[in-house]
């Protein structure tokens, strides 16, 4: 017996297996799954004997097995041309089957399809488009061309396969003894130490539950790459070489890594605790880090970016090197990976363009992506990345730095070593962190897809999964519909509803009454489904009182007639999250805990995927008429809690005031019930939401859940509160639509925004909020902020001089690189700049500038645009449901005193031809010949002079000594000198800034005369 | 009901006088004399600032060099220490410490350090995590050593390391050797101990420094009549014929360690727009002081050393106060600006004193208590401030550590501490010996300590302004 828990599937060809698949085919799909033992062994086992197929409908009731006969011959003539294999058949057989579409209430159970079972999984896309052409049935007599919608012939193979042989992505599966059998080390195939074959139908899966909820200590490795860049360009791997590679392999549920190890081009010194490897030669070093992967035979490949940097680097390096054999990462022995351009599009999460690269039998998981993926970040570089989650800031070494390193010796080498393996270190305790491989693990156990899924496509396949594995149990087939085409010509349809917003600012209790998994709830309260839904003019024929009509007209029969699958679907998973909660709540072990967690976290994403899965138009099975009725029920149910809302909670009914319903969106309504007490709002709230959820049909249930008090609403979608959850103290801001956390922003509106929330809603107080605007307003016309906090930032996606517009960090990226190549932002930098004062009327475009030349040459920061272009609109936004006039704040006293830096000669224009000349320090009058410090109208003010002028250089002083040594902390090393020039560090402009400042401020003090 | 009380610790002579035998009316010999003229003994003084003073300033460049020099000029002290302590140990660097065997490392020590405040912690979305702002110090018992060298850093582990005791800068070596996950389990740990030191002269009568620090001028709280008194003694406006002569005429130099204003930390972030109407303000105390320092000044021969929250700059080492500021005593030639810190030869006995940072950091980021015990440490050091420039801010120099002790002092001192303290700390086998002084806060204290140049005997004088 041999248990395993795979963790990928895939398929390849190969010759017919002779005890498990015996057949006069020459080259058939062999399915092979990867994975690990309990013990922690890696496995791949060969499942042979699985033929693809899909269906038909069949012509005729009346069509036989003769017919059937026919026509697999006929197609058979039909693929024989355009089979690259070198079978002698292509149709095995067709194969009566009495099945029922999926699409429209079915009143009979069951109808004739044809199973068409093919040679090779390539030809089921062939073979449908003749149906969908038109096939002529020649035998028949009739001599007419025969169409069909076919079925189920747009599932991949892969999972086609576990489908039917219930396996779900990441579970345990078993080949029973006897049925299976080893292969003899010598004769692997594959770098897995065991290796067996079976036929399909041999194999036992265990669904993921009980004992089988558990994990196997699968290999993590974890990888980093540096490469040496050409002066003022992004390494490139037909030029540039890869000069160290870090590696660390740690098994699952380990807290450390098992193996850490770079390799670096030219010798570097010894690091503790990291074995070093050094080559002088790189192809040396590329075939020995090829050595490393297979000796370590790694299930996961993790790293940050890897699947757009790292590993296609390697890989084109390799081809640039002529090393050929260096392509052999996968777990098959000698067969390469591959590696082609795609692009992922989905609705959900965009479109992209990457590198698919296969590599057979090892997962890859790349944590930029799904950190992408499932979080909101202003910035997704790995340092933000890693303060976000972590807590802790990364050194950032410039690429231009790191040729330095390279060129300089062992030591500097052994640097850049280490840069290299905190890098390969950070990716794995993200994952860590973030509980990554429970997740996905679980995530691909409830959806059914192979890990490699989760990744690599869209929300679609998973609910797709799950349609396909729930059909085939109520023997139901799902067509294979044309698709939509262009996904903005899909029909559209209305969406969800938002009751027009009360905005205004409430200090009294807001009550939200939230309905509880809104869609899915409708899906089953109704039941709307593809099986349930009655085709336009066919309304009449099923007696009224089966039906639902929904609100915008559609028909669907109730569950008296026919149960859907989706609600089924949906009510498995809802019922699976309970009780994995349940679980979650029971287990002490913290690993079990995780996995628990991981699974309920992936029914939920799961039970809300699928109202989107029948919305969308590029989908597998589109239907709008499900999405439709779905948002037109969420509509009427909104307005209907409104209205019951306000007719029971008057004054009219005894209660103390008026009940108003300030706004409603999507599954959700404010009720405002008047009361000043936040545990009576509660009180309200709770009964509300029982007395309303009566109305409806369950599941549907409304919810109360918090209470904002106070609640700021502004607009649609735009408000902010302090949310209490329990009546004694509140929990946290709660905000949607304000905090723009979007990078193009300058972190200057975040934190302005931030504060006066907290000033506001927390501390209550308004007037504070105002002046503390008016001060960061001041302190911005003073130039008195921190840089950074000015900085934005965009991403150059092609190259400067290849964009066709001129925007305003294209234009700074052409105008740096006239400056210095080696510091110029390269293709996929994200360029930072801040917004300078320049000449009248230039374009806005023209203003830009890199924040450190500003600083260096004194280039005046252009506060007005800054006041006008970034803070004016959210303040007023955030201060018009308060003050009257929120204007005041941008104009007024505070906005009077305004500090321009004077800019340097180097910066050009009319500096070149100022004249410099001493001015008292007290009263700022130009000094005579023989006055260094203060005129003689304040000389005798000059010890106060002097003091302020000291006090300034002590503030400086106390800065630039702090921001020095905690950059020191960060890199690790007090000897070295600081490299990093991580942009998105908090103190890197400050600690530019700082530095300049204080060398000036320095010299004016030593203007007062010696010591 | 006022007193004034001289409380010989070390000393022999307890005198105590009380207010109203000071105010008697003069004996009638000395009436002629006026008031306030003591005949006052000369030591011959010579500054030694020179290492402290900074011409040109130079900002584009980062504390690594500091660490570098440190570490050149120390490693050879620290390695000999090693050799003296564990004969037979083979001491090497970090790079090439074997796999097996006991070695010996020397480095500079970094304290991985939890608590320990960052700039970062300005941009924690959680204000609550700023807790640690205020707190009297940031050690806990997580924390953790590491030595570096020129090449790498190293992790330390093991129960023998005084990790308490320890600061970040601090170049020592120890001997250990290293675990299987890379750590470096220490035995023992050494420092390079006391510098060498010039002999200590023979004064041959009695003459006194008076060291004072903490004036806090300025200080609502404190009672200027205790500053006056002060000033009033010294200049020997005060006191009976036998303590004017046998004391105040006796005190040769006046040393005022620092804290002549008191503390203007509120005043140091000039950011919100009306700050500089409170700046000027603030100016008020300066011109008290400049009185006091004037009266001192025309009586004694004084040193001033600018402290934490004078209107001097803020690293260190801090540059000498600036004569504009007190325009009357910089008129004495008396007056001797001083940096801080600060070194001076009295009738050849070597001074050497700050106005007490560089102690107040080290007990912020260790878990020594007393006060003594950290100037001990420092000349076992053999550094005055290992903790600049990490958690105290100091110049970025370039090739150069002023603060590496290259000799030991007669006198070490530090102002600004709570409490006096003294010890004499001594090398084994009779080699230098130096006067350890805390000289507590006179605002708080109302503490002078009188050093005896020709006994190094310490004896603070208190200054109380009782009230009913």
């Amino acid at each position: 017996m041999l248990v395993f828990q795979q963790l990928e599937v895939d398929y390849t060809f190969g010759a017919p297996h002779p005890v498990y698949y015996p057949t006069d085919l020459k080259e058939v799909p062999v399915v092979r799954m990867f994975g690990v033992t309990e013990a922690g062994n890696s496995v791949a086992a060969f499942v042979h004997g699985f033929e693809p197929y899909f269906y038909v409908d069949a012509p005729s009731a009346a069509f036989s097995p003769d017919d059937c006969q026919a026509l697999a011959a006929e197609l058979n003539a039909l693929l024989a041309g355009r089979d690259k294999s070198r079978n002698p058949r292509q149709c095995l057989r067709v194969e009566l089957a009495r099945k029922q579409t999926m699409m429209y209430y079915q009143p009979q159970p069951s109808r004739l399809f044809l199973k068409i079972v093919l040679s090779v999984p390539t030809l089921v896309t062939t073979c449908k488009k003749l149906f969908e052409e038109g096939i002529s049935l020649k035998w028949m007599g009739n001599g007419k061309y025969y169409r069909s919608t076919t079925y189920e012939s747009n599932v991949l193979y892969a999972l086609r396969f576990m489908i039917d042989c219930s396996v779900v992505g990441g579970n345990w599966v078993e080949l029973p003894a006897g049925s299976y059998m080893l292969v003899a080390p010598q004769g692997h195939q594959t770098h897995c130490q065991l290796e067996a074959h079976l036929n399909y139908s041999e194999l036992v899966s265990h669904a993921p539950e009980g004992e089988w909820a558990k994990m196997a200590p699968f290999r993590i490795l974890s990888v980093d790459i540096e490469c040496q860049g050409r002066k003022g360009h992004f390494p490139e791997p037909e030029h540039d070489p890869v000069i160290q590679i870090a590696s660390l392999v740690t098994e699952f549920g380990k807290k450390q890594p098992a193996v850490r190890n770079i390799m670096t081009l030219k010798s570097c010194a010894p690091i503790t605790g990291a074995e070093v490897m050094s080559f002088d030669d790189e192809k040396a070093l590329l075939l020995r880090w090829r050595d490393l992967v297979l000796e370590a035979d790694p299930d996961i490949i993790i790293g940050y970016n890897i699947v757009n940097f790292d590993l296609p680097y390697l890989l084109n390096r390799a081809d640039t090197l002529k090393i050929p054999q260096f392509w052999t990462w996968g777990r098959l022995r000698n067969r390469r990976c591959r590696m082609k351009d795609a692009r992922f599009s989905s609705k959900a999460y965009g479109t992209h363009d990457f590198k698919e690269i296969s590599i057979e039998g090892r997962v890859q998981f790349d944590l930029l992506q799904a950190i992408q993926r499932d979080h909101k970040l202003s910035s997704y570089s790995l340092n933000s990345v890693s303060a976000h989650f972590l807590g802790e800031q990364k050194e950032d070494v410039h690429h231009s730095d790191i040729s330095k390193l390279q060129d300089g010796n062992a030591e500097s080498r052994r640097r850049l070593a280490i840069y290299c393996l905190k890098d390969a270190y950070l990716p794995q305790r993200l994952v860590d962190k973030l509980m990554y491989m429970y997740n996905y693990v679980e995530m691909a156990r409830v959806t059914g897809v192979p890990m490699s899924y989760l990744l690599s496509r869209g929300q679609s396949i998973k609910v797709f999964s799950q349609i396909l594995r729930k059909s085939r149990t109520k023997n139901l087939v799902v067509p294979n519909m044309k698709r939509g085409g262009d996904p903005n010509e899909g029909v559209a349809y209305e969406g969800a509803t938002v009751l027009e917003p009360k905005a205004g600012y409430y200090d009294k209790p807001v009550a939200t009454l939230d309905f509880a998994s809104l869609y899915p709830s409708i899906m089953m309260a109704h039941n709307l489904c593809y099986t349930t839904l009655v085709p336009k003019g066919h309304e009449n024929m099923f007696p009224k009182e089966h039906l639902t009509i929904s609100p915008n007209g559609d028909t669907f029969v109730k569950s008296s007639l026919a149960t859907g699958v989706l609600p089924e679907i949906l009510q498995e998973l809802l019922a699976a999250r309970k009780r994995a909660r349940k679980d979650m709540g029971e287990a002490t072990d913290p690993f079990l805990r995780a996995v628990f967690n991981g699974r309920q976290m992936a029914l939920k994403v799961s039970a809300n995927s699928v109202y989107g899965f029948t919305g969308a138009t590029v989908g597998a099975l589109p239907c709008l008429e499900i999405s439709s009725s779905v948002t037109s029920f969420g509509r009427e149910m909104i307005m209907e809690t409104r209205r019951r809302v306000m007719e029971k909670y008057n004054r009219a009914n005894g209660y103390t005031h008026d009940a108003d319903v300030i706004y409603g969106d999507t599954d959700s309504v404010m009720v405002y019930f008047g009361v000043d007490d936040t545990a009576a709002a509660m009180q309200l709230g709770l009964e509300a939401a029982e007395e309303v959820s009566k109305a409806f049909i369950k599941p549907i249930k409304l919810e109360f859940e918090k209470v904002y008090n106070p609640y700021l609403l502004i607009s649609k979608k735009r408000y902010a509160g302090l949310l209490w959850t329990k009546p004694e103290k509140w929990d946290k801001i709660d905000t949607k639509g304000i905090e723009t956390v979007r990078r193009d922003n300058c972190l200057l509106v975040r934190n302005v925004v931030t504060t006066c929330l907290e000033k506001i809603l927390v501390e209550r107080a308004p007037g504070e909020a105002c002046d503390y605007v008016k001060g960061v307003i001041s302190d911005l016309l003073m130039n008195k902020l921190d840089l950074s906090l000015l900085v934005i930032s965009k991403g150059l996606t092609q190259d400067a001089d290849d964009y066709e517009n001129k925007a305003a960090h294209v234009e700074l990226a052409k105008k740096m690189k006239k400056r210095d190549l080696a510091t110029a932002p390269a293709v996929g930098d994200r360029v930072p700049y801040v917004i300078v004062k320049a000449a009248k009327g230039a374009k806005a475009y023209e203003k830009a500038e890199d924040p450190i030349y500003a600083l260096r040459n004194n280039l005046p920061i252009d506060c007005q645009h800054y006041l006008d272009h970034h803070l004016a609109q959210p303040l007023m936004r955030l201060f018009e449901p308060i003050m009257k006039n929120p204007k005041e704040l941008l104009t007024g006293a505070h906005t009077r005193s305004i500090m321009v830096t004077t800019p340097s000669v180097a910066s050009g224009g009319i500096m070149k031809f100022a004249q410099k000349r001493l001015t008292c320090l007290g009263c700022r009058a130009p000094l005579g010949k023989s006055e260094q410090t203060v005129c003689k109208h304040c000389k005798d003010k000059e010890g106060e002079v002097y003091q302020r002028t000291v006090l300034g250089v002590n503030d400086l002083e106390a800065q630039f000594s702090a921001l020095w040594t905690q950059c020191q902390r960060c890199q690790g090393s007090l000897h070295q000198d600081v490299l990093c020039r991580s942009r998105d560090c908090p103190i890197f402009y400050r600690r530019m800034k700082v530095q300049k400042e204080l060398g000036e401020a320095q010299a004016t003090l030593q203007r007062f005369e010696e010591w | 009901m006022m007193e004034v009380e001289v409380a010989g610790l070390e000393a022999p002579p307890q005198l105590k006088g009380t207010y109203d035998e000071l105010l008697a009316a003069p004996a009638s010999d000395d009436a002629a004399a006026p008031t306030g003229t003591v005949v006052r003994m000369a030591a011959s003084f010579t500054p030694k600032d020179n290492r402290f003073l900074l011409k040109n300033r130079d900002y584009d460049r980062q504390y690594s060099q500091l660490y570098y020099y440190r570490l050149e000029q120390m490693r050879k002290h620290a390695e000999e220490a090693a050799q003296r302590a564990w004969p037979g140990i083979q001491v090497v660097h970090i790079l090439s410490v074997p796999e097996e065997g006991e070695v010996a490392i020397a480095g500079t020590l970094y304290k991985e350090m939890a608590l320990k405040p960052s700039i970062l912690d300005e941009y924690v979305k959680d204000r609550t995590m700023s807790q640690q702002l205020g707190r009297a110090r940031f050690t806990q018992p997580d924390d953790r050593l590491i030595l570096e060298d020129e090449g790498a850093r190293l992790a330390l582990c093991g129960d023998k390391l005084p990790v308490g005791e320890c600061v970040t800068g601090v170049v020592a070596a120890v001997r250990g050797h290293v675990l299987p996950n890379g750590d470096f389990e220490a035995l023992d740990l050494c420092y390079a101990g006391l510098p060498p030191q010039a002999p200590l002269p023979a004064v041959g009568e009695d003459k006194y420094v008076a060291l004072v620090s903490g004036l806090g001028v300025g200080d609502g709280e404190s009672s200027p009549l205790r500053l006056e008194l002060l000033v009033d003694y010294l200049s020997g406006l005060l006191g009976g014929e036998q303590e004017r002569g046998q004391v105040v005429g006796r005190i040769a130099r006046v040393v005022v360690a620092g804290g002549l204003l008191k503390s203007n930390a509120d005043l140091s972030q000039p950011t919100a727009y009306s700050s500089v109407r409170q700046q000027a303000a603030a100016l008020g105390p300066v011109r008290d002081v400049d009185m006091a320092l004037t009266e001192l000044a025309a009586a004694v021969p004084l040193g001033i050393m600018p402290g934490a929250g004078d209107p001097a700059n803020y690293t260190l080492p801090q540059q000498p106060l600036h004569r504009c500021m007190f325009p009357g005593a910089a008129a004495y030639s008396t007056l001797h600006r001083a940096t801080n810190p600060h070194e001076f030869e009295l009738d050849g006995v070597t001074f050497l004193g700050t106005s007490g940072q560089n102690v107040d950091d080290v007990c912020r980021y260790s878990e020594l208590e007393d006060r003594v015990t950290i100037l001990e440490k420092l000349l076992r050091w053999r550094h005055l401030a290992p903790t600049a420039p990490d958690t105290l801010a100091a110049y970025p120099y370039f090739n150069n550590d002023p603060f590496i002790l290259r000799s030991t002092p007669h006198v070490l001192f530090a102002g600004g501490q709570p409490q006096f303290g003294t010890a004499l700390v001594e090398e084994e086998a009779g080699g230098a010996a130096c006067r350890v002084v805390a000289v507590p806060n006179f605002c708080t204290t109302g503490c002078v300590v009188l050093v005896n140049l020709a006994t190094l005997y310490c004896q603070p004088i208190y200054f109380d302004a009782l009230q009913d």
